[in-house]
């Protein structure tokens, strides 16, 4: 053991252990790079969400309806969102509209913003203030959701902006606090279901009766769960409104 | 070592250390941010803030897992020993990359909200009751501040100032830090992937972490220092035990260990806590009748541990007594700095 | 106030205590309790951050050496006995936090189908 070279940091390397230095530190450098291309390159596919710039700025009229949080249902539509869509709605940023469209309840409302859009999932994002969201003139239509009875769904819940493409990718645990201060700003909860609901892969989250989804819930976002529901259908949009107490890690 | 604080000392070693330290870190980050994106093949890009915070936090965890590393590797085998010269700024690089990752982190999860982006990191996900799902965010919060702290605290001031043990002992905070760094990727980043790549490159390299330093930590224990007892006079171990310019460290019967050196024919001991970092003097040797560390190279003169001028550190020194063909030491320290007369080592014939 | 609001401001009121302790141990205190320091400025804000963070530490060992009990013995004295449980302990942390975090993770359950549990009232049966 003694034998073996002495470094002293301040003198010059003994020859000895040059070599060995040089091979580690090779080692290292390269290593690093190798590293980062192995874990840079096997990230998961975050899938196709993303704010739809491209498409310009949507201006649709409809009918309020709060599930609790509102929904518009489209009654004058355009080429992208046409009549009987119905549109779950958010803000800029973590926050939802629900204090700005809650006094419109039952009425026609014109809402102007940018599509968020994955899949068959959408929302608009409104512009801030009366430009984004004003009452319209005329007769609202009555909103009659339709009954689809009672589900036991597996899945995620998440929020809806940022798994419609707000965030890329916009799911799953690493992404939880993120999606958890979402919800809690007012923007709507969505389910993915693991296989189509009546065609729908995405529904809306509520809790019983007409209430906010539960805090209960907040503890399983971003993890697979098996949960009873019941769901209705809102003109095109599937809500489900979980009951707590069946809410299961999934397996 | 020099007389007056200066913010870093260089000299070439360190340039070459850091040199290839930037190398690997700015290979690893150009790699994963420029190169990674084009190979993914998805529909849509990861958004470049998580692919940045992902790119900063995989870099500042490799990165903690080679310098922990480095420590027992250096116990199992010296020639790792000038990896550990200039880990400090290891270290420090290591708390910037850590850093970087928690800023993109927070100004992207935890921004655009109502609430305070820092209020909101600790405050968005509290299932402090499950596994999964668990707000693995404090874990990382708690790993990034010992990272503040060691880093703040890496320049030699905080050495002398604190005194090297309660300097070590905050220091090893590293050692939560790290198995908190651990529970916060096994509790975030390897519950979101489904690729599994990642996965066992942390298994892999928190493992070898793990591993080397039970290893290096048994061998220590095994062979472990000889420890003396009796009255004052403490038996080191045969005078034909000796080599010329280097050291026997025992253990005194007070936990300290001492560390003496045949130098020109002659006995002198030193406490084996350099005065600078307490690194283990009895593991250097003398060059040009200096007794030098192994660790950062300081160096003290053998017959009265005070470092060569202009420096001014001192170790204790302890007086020395040959009886009977045994190299024996006084268990009281001299204050540091105090000069004890050598003490010639009967030779050989003389000696039997 | 929240609780993430609480611990925001505790950590504010830590700091301003750590600025208040840096402004006078880095202009007067170190050079009364280390002759290196005496002259030497250019690296005293490198220490601001330390101060900031560990600055009860600062003011502890500033009480120390200003009063000279400060004990020569002690600084030769490494921790080293303790390497031998912070290896075992820092090992068992490892294999708990991996072995825990590969236990609970979930792969995407898609084979599992909705299942209708019951009919909506007034629907054909």
């Amino acid at each position: 053991m003694k034998k073996a070279p002495f470094f002293v940091g301040y003198l010059p390397v003994p020859r000895d252990l040059r070599v060995f230095l040089w091979i580690i530190c090779a080692l290292l450098v390269v290593g690093a790079g190798a590293a980062g291309y192995a874990v840079g390159s096997t990230q998961d596919n975050p899938g196709d969400g993303a704010f739809r710039f491209d498409y310009g700025r949507q201006t649709v009229t409809g009918v309020i309806e709060l599930t609790p949080l509102p929904l518009l249902h489209v009654t004058e539509g355009n080429d992208r969102i046409p009549a009987g869509r119905t549109l779950m709605m958010t803000a800029g940023g973590k926050a939802g509209v629900p204090d700005r469209a809650a006094p419109l309840e039952g009425q026609l409302a014109t809402v102007s913003g940018v599509l968020l859009e994955r899949g068959d999932l959408d929302m608009l994002q409104l512009r801030g203030g009366q430009g984004g969201l004003r009452a319209a003139e005329g007769d609202a239509p009555a909103v009659t959701p339709e009954p689809l009875g009672r589900w036991k769904l597996t899945g995620e819940i998440c929020d809806g902006k940022c798994l419609a493409g707000a965030m890329r990718p916009g799911r799953g645990l690493a992404h939880k606090a993120c999606a958890n201060l979402c919800l809690t700003g007012g923007i709507p909860p969505v389910f993915v279901s693991t296989q189509p609901v009546e065609g729908a892969e995405y529904l809306m989250v509520t809790g019983p009766d007409g209430t906010a989804m539960p805090d209960a819930a907040y503890d399983r976002v971003g993890q697979f769960i098996t949960v009873e529901a019941e769901i209705t259908r809102h003109g095109d949009l599937l809500v489900m409104a979980i009951d707590p107490a069946t809410m299961e890690v999934s397996d | 070592m020099s007389v007056k604080y200066i913010p870093v000392q260089w000299n070439p070693n360190k340039w070459y250390y850091d040199a290839a330290l930037l190398a690997g870190v700015v290979l690893f980050l150009w790699v994963f941010i420029y190169l990674t994106p084009g190979a993914l093949g998805h529909d849509r890009p990861i958004n470049p803030q998580i692919h940045n915070a992902r790119a900063f936090g995989a870099c500042a965890f490799l990165m903690l897992t080679v310098i922990l590393c480095i420590g027992p590797l250096a116990r199992l085998d010296r020639r790792f020993l000038p990896l550990l010269y200039n880990r400090r700024h290891f270290g420090v690089l290591t708390c910037a990359v850590a850093l970087t990752h928690a800023f993109y982190v927070l100004n992207w999860y935890f921004a655009f909200s109502a609430t305070d982006k820092y209020a909101a990191v600790l405050e968005a996900n509290t299932s402090y009751g499950q596994l999964a799902g668990f707000p693995f965010e404090s874990l990382g919060i708690f790993a990034l501040l010992c990272l503040l702290i060691l880093a703040a605290t890496s320049h030699d001031f905080w050495l002398k100032f604190l005194t090297p043990p309660v300097w070590k002992s905050l220091h090893y905070l590293i050692y939560p830090a790290y198995a908190a760094i651990v529970g916060h990727v096994a509790l975030g980043a390897l519950q979101d992937q489904q690729n599994l790549t990642f996965a066992w490159i942390v298994c892999v390299g928190a493992g070898l972490v793990a591993g080397l330093h039970v290893a290096a930590a048994l061998k220590e224990q095994l062979a472990g220092d000889y420890e003396g007892g009796g009255g004052d006079w403490i038996d080191i171990c045969a005078t034909s035990a000796m080599t010329e310019g280097y050291a026997k460290i025992a253990q005194l019967p007070d936990g300290d260990r001492v560390a003496v050196y045949l130098n020109e024919g002659r006995l002198s001991a030193l406490s084996n806590a350099c005065a600078h970092q307490n690194g283990p003097l009895g593991e250097g040797k003398i060059i040009n009748c200096l007794v030098t560390c192994p660790w950062h190279g300081f160096q003290y003169n053998v017959t009265n541990g005070r470092a060569p001028a202009p420096f001014t550190e001192k170790v204790p020194t302890y007086r020395v007594r040959v009886e009977n063909g045994t190299v024996m030491v006084h268990r009281q320290a001299n204050p540091p700095g105090t000069y004890v007369e050598p003490v010639p080592l009967p030779s050989a014939e003389g000696a039997v | 106030m929240t609780g993430g609001e609480f611990i925001v401001r505790l950590a504010q009121i830590w700091l301003t205590a750590g600025a208040v302790t840096g402004a006078l141990f880095l202009t007067i205190g170190m050079d009364r309790i280390d002759e290196d320091a005496r002259g030497a400025y250019v690296f005293r804000p490198l220490l601001v951050p330390a101060v900031l963070l560990i600055w009860p530490l600062v003011l502890w060992r500033w009480f120390v050496l200003e009063t000279g009990r400060d004990n020569w013995a002690a600084r030769h004295r490494p921790p080293r006995k303790q390497h031998l449980v912070v290896a075992i302990v820092l090992a068992g942390l490892i294999l708990i936090s991996l072995t825990a975090g590969l236990m609970v993770r979930q792969s995407w359950p898609g084979d599992v189908a909705p299942e209708q549990l019951t009919r909506a009232v007034g629907e054909g049966q």
